[in-house]
């Protein structure tokens, strides 16, 4: 089959599935019931065999019951149901009849662990509801239209003109019709870079842009807890992940979900970086949990089907690349107060209102920023690229049978170590996808030059004394800084030739064009500008968001030519 | 389940030793490349002198190896690797298991020429990511310790070390292994595991050296210990477990190739010493003293990383600038020093 290309007047693409209740996310939605029942049993049987005496299946319950009383005791969280504390204190005072051999207790170990795991499967479980859908396709091009649309100040007349000229930026790059046509063949992953809390709106836009089913993906629970984005992404295939949860009960439930939805043909987007990119970086460690549920459920269709006519996943590493990210501030503060230390999630008040979040997409859509999504190599679960027929070959060019990953001794073997140890495997493939497929905007050379400047110029300072520094203090000759973005531009344009990255259309320009284009946008959203012009001098009024953006180019080298 | 055959590629000293303890746990297909050997196994049972275990059949072809076995032993000299497993590659699958027991570095680039500066260390490859580059198999493993291919084939008792990411790598390599003769233990840090095999070949060469100057145990302890020290300081930097320094194929390896005259690389530093020269030694020896070439492989390494090596930087010195052993020694001793066993710091 020949590589098509899609021009961004053909966008939105015909479906690839006609009805949407022929979608498989439509089917698992119908069959919630027993797609939840489903999950349930394989966690039980999965929980019980672990800890496979009543001994030890009670103190893994009463280590359960510790994590979530001691969740408890920090403050609430919106979307957290209110009957939390008293389903809790029923769990303890069950669990001490059993631990005292009550003779009136009624109920075992094993029905305990699955009233929890009730609780937990029902909490996560998400929904598809076609009408809403219908409803969000309605309206998500005027939102997204105007983020696409060039010039400022149009934004009003896009918002209520005419939706085709929406389609017009669609700045999808990568293998479209192969991901279309693949998908019919089998469960697409899409596995995204995370810098912003719009990035899976924008994906699921984009990936239904392309004509793709709706997919589905696990929402922080904090964001249910806002009205107007929880009606729509509990209708809109999102289940709830609860990252304060981290005890084996929850985690094998939520891993269950995934896996038996994917099972399930359900094509599903993981951000593997689990949470937003702190630094301004690319993920370049990724939390592997719900990655490895892909691997899961392609073992269990070998186990399940002959070979021939087992489905087969397909995973698709996705970068996006804003000009600015909105939570930048918020974020780099973290990362810098938290550099090195796991951190307790707390509720993130961003837009923790309806109010605040239409107040958000008001700034999101007022400013004018280009944005590109580019999809990567189509992989199978083991890192391989896969063909158009959606066959794998190695890196060496071998076409190669999948099934032959799980074999040991002729036989499909279960091996929860091998399979982390794939898993990594696969994280490795992704971040190298990201890295590849990352496309420089123009904001992020200027400001990855003049951070790696200044810190030249100031060498001896670590970067927490750099950044402490008065921001009116700091200043480049303008001249200094053109000779630098000319340099680092023509590396890039050698490293885009040698596919270790893309670039974007502008950085062709010349560099005093380069210069004003990615200060004007990356100033456009932020009040203290990350950089700033006066007269023959460049600076800037907020260092550690120069920082930030400095940081999405970090990995390639550059900072050798500085 | 049926029994399939373990592979063994080639039937130099080491390749016969470990095919003959395979063979104790069940059947062995051998592969050697060269056709004259093989057909002479064939006909007379006997390798390098020794008897062939009656489980052990000699294989027609790699193909045949491949197709037959699932786990498989590649025995063959670094400088030969590259090629055996290119020749290989097409056969293999990602359901085989490959655990090589070669001690060696492979270099994309040439090591005489090489500048430490701006030479790319991922450039320098270990034989299994030399697999995992060549082939499309995916669970590999290592095999080290004292393991002096004689002594196997002489049946005495020994042990040594399974090594891999994959557990499953190494369960599989143990079953195939051990025996009432041979322990063998397992770890996951390959790359500690590698790296050990291959930069005890300088210190020992450093050894065979003090007893060619006649040196009594005293001095050779000395070297061994502080040897070890360097190899730990090298590994570290490279990102291995210093703990795989320690075991039994860091210091039980150190031990054995230091104190046997039967090691080539401890021949070659034996000699040095006796005041011959280093290219009269390698034409005489006949078999590859992979000590020399890892002494000017870890060199570069150490160079370009920065490293404090007093040790390898003196050999080095010995064998291609033309340094006496008796200043080299001096040197050495001269060497300021602090702390005791501050390597465990690391």
């Amino acid at each position: 089959m020949s590589r098509r290309e899609y021009k961004s007047s053909d966008y939105p693409l015909p479906y690839v599935i006609e009805n949407v209740n022929d979608w498989p996310i439509a089917r698992l939605s119908t069959d919630k019931e027993s797609f939840v029942e489903e999950v349930k049993a394989r966690v039980r049987e999965k929980i019980t065999a672990r800890f496979n005496t009543s001994k030890a299946l009670r103190e893994e319950l009463a280590k359960v019951l510790y994590q979530e009383r001691i969740r408890l005791t920090g403050k609430p969280w919106k979307a957290d149901p209110p009957d939390e504390a008293k389903f809790w204190s029923s769990i303890k005072s069950k669990l001490i009849k059993i631990e005292q051999l009550d003779s009136n207790s009624t109920i075992t170990e094993t029905e305990l662990l699955e009233e929890i795991i009730d609780r937990y499967a029902n909490e996560i479980v998400g929904d598809f509801s076609p009408r809403a859908f219908g409803f969000a396709r309605a309206i998500l091009p005027q939102f997204f239209g105007r983020v696409l649309a060039a010039a400022p100040g149009k934004w009003f007349k896009t918002f209520a003109g005419n939706v085709r000229t929406i389609h017009e930026k669609i700045p999808i790059t990568g293998d479209v019709e192969k991901i279309r046509h693949l998908s019919t063949k089998g469960t697409v992953v899409v596995v995204p870079t995370h810098f912003s809390n719009m990035d899976s709106i924008m994906v699921g836009w984009l990936l239904n842009e392309m004509g793709l089913p709706a997919f589905t993906y696990g929402a922080g629970l904090n964001l249910f807890s806002i009205g107007l984005l929880s009606f729509f992404m509990s209708r809109l295939g999102a289940y709830k992940l609860d990252r304060r949860k981290k005890n084996t009960v929850y985690l094998e439930t939520l891993k269950l979900y995934s896996t038996v939805a994917l099972q399930r043909g359900a094509h599903s987007i993981f951000f593997p970086g689990g949470t937003r990119s702190r630094s301004g970086q690319l993920e370049s460690k990724l939390k592997l949990g719900l990655l490895g549920t892909a691997i899961e459920a392609q073992k269990l269709h070998y186990k399940n089907f002959p070979e021939e006519t087992a489905p087969k996943l397909f995973v698709v590493p996705c970068v996006i690349n804003y000009h600015f990210v909105l939570e930048a501030q918020g974020l780099i503060n973290d990362y810098l107060a938290e550099t090195g230390k796991e951190k307790f999630f707390r509720e993130n008040d961003e837009y923790s209102t309806s109010f605040k979040l239409v107040r958000f997409i008001y700034k999101f859509l007022s400013a004018s920023s280009s944005l590109s999504v580019s999809f990567g190599d189509v992989m199978d679960v083991l890192g391989n690229k896969v063909d158009a027929e959606g066959e794998s070959h190695n890196h060496l060019g071998q076409k190669i049978h999948v099934k032959n990953y799980f074999m040991t001794n002729g036989e499909l073997k279960d091996d929860e170590q091998r399979d982390a140890e794939y898993t990594k495997i696969l994280g490795e493939r992704i971040v190298e996808n990201y890295h590849r497929y990352n496309v420089v905007l123009t904001s992020h050379l200027v400001c990855f030059t003049v951070f790696e400047l200044l810190k030249k110029k100031y060498t001896g300072y670590d970067l927490f004394t750099l950044l402490r520094t008065p921001a009116n203090e700091i200043s480049l000759p303008y001249a200094e800084v053109t000779e630098k973005v000319n340099e680092l531009k023509e590396r890039l344009k050698v490293l885009n030739e040698q596919k270790e990255v893309q670039i974007s259309p502008e950085l062709r320009w010349n560099v005093d064009k380069i210069i004003d284009h990615g200060m004007r946008n990356i100033n456009l959203y932020h009040t203290a500008s990350p950089l700033t012009k006066e007269g023959d001098f460049i600076g800037t009024e907020d260092l550690k968001l120069l920082y930030y953006y400095h940081n999405r180019l970090e990995g390639y080298g550059l900072e050798k030519l500085i | 389940m049926e029994t399939r055959p373990v592979g063994v590629i080639g039937a130099g000293s080491f390749g016969a030793a470990i095919a003959n303890l395979l063979a104790e746990n069940g059947p062995v297909l051998l592969y050697e490349r060269n056709k004259e050997i093989a057909a002479q196994m064939t006909r007379d049972r006997k390798v390098r002198g020794f008897d062939l275990h009656a489980n052990i059949q000699i294989a027609e072809s790699m193909e045949q190896v491949a197709s037959l076995c699932y786990l498989i032993f590649p025995a063959v000299p670094s400088q030969y690797f590259k090629s055996m497993i290119g020749d290989f590659s097409p056969y293999l699958r990602a359901d085989h298991i490959m655990i090589h027991t070669t001690k060696g570095l492979h270099c994309d680039f040439d090591i005489e020429t090489a500048d430490a500066k701006t030479l790319r260390l991922k450039d320098i490859k270990t034989m299994s990511e030399l697999i995992l580059q060549e082939t499309g198999i995916v669970r590999v493993g290592s095999i080290a310790g004292p393991n002096l291919a004689l002594e196997l084939m002489e049946k005495q008792p020994a042990a040594t070390v399974v090594a891999s990411r994959f557990d499953e790598v190494i369960r599989e390599g143990v079953a195939a292994l051990k025996s009432d003769r041979l322990q063998v233990y397992g770890t996951r840090d390959i790359l500690g595991i590698e790296l050990t095999g291959v930069l005890k070949n300088y210190v020992a060469l450093a050894a065979g050296a003090m007893s060619g100057l006649g040196y009594g145990e005293n001095a050779k302890a000395l070297l061994v210990t502080r040897g070890m020290a360097e190899m730990i300081y090298i590994g570290h930097a490279l990102g291995a477990d210093k703990r795989s320094f320690l075991g039994m194929a860091g210091i039980g390896d150190l031990i054995a190739t230091c104190s046997s005259p039967k090691s080539r690389n401890f021949t070659v530093g034996y000699r040095i010493a006796k005041g011959e020269k280093l290219n009269d030694i390698l034409a005489s020896l006949g078999e590859v003293a992979e000590g020399v070439r890892t002494v000017k492989i870890a060199k570069l390494i150490v160079d370009h990383e920065g490293i404090n090596a007093p040790l390898l930087q003196t050999i080095y010195k010995v064998l291609f600038e033309d340094l006496t052993m008796e200043r080299a020694v001096k040197m050495l001793m001269r060497y300021p020093v602090s702390d005791d066993a501050e390597y465990l710091n690391l």
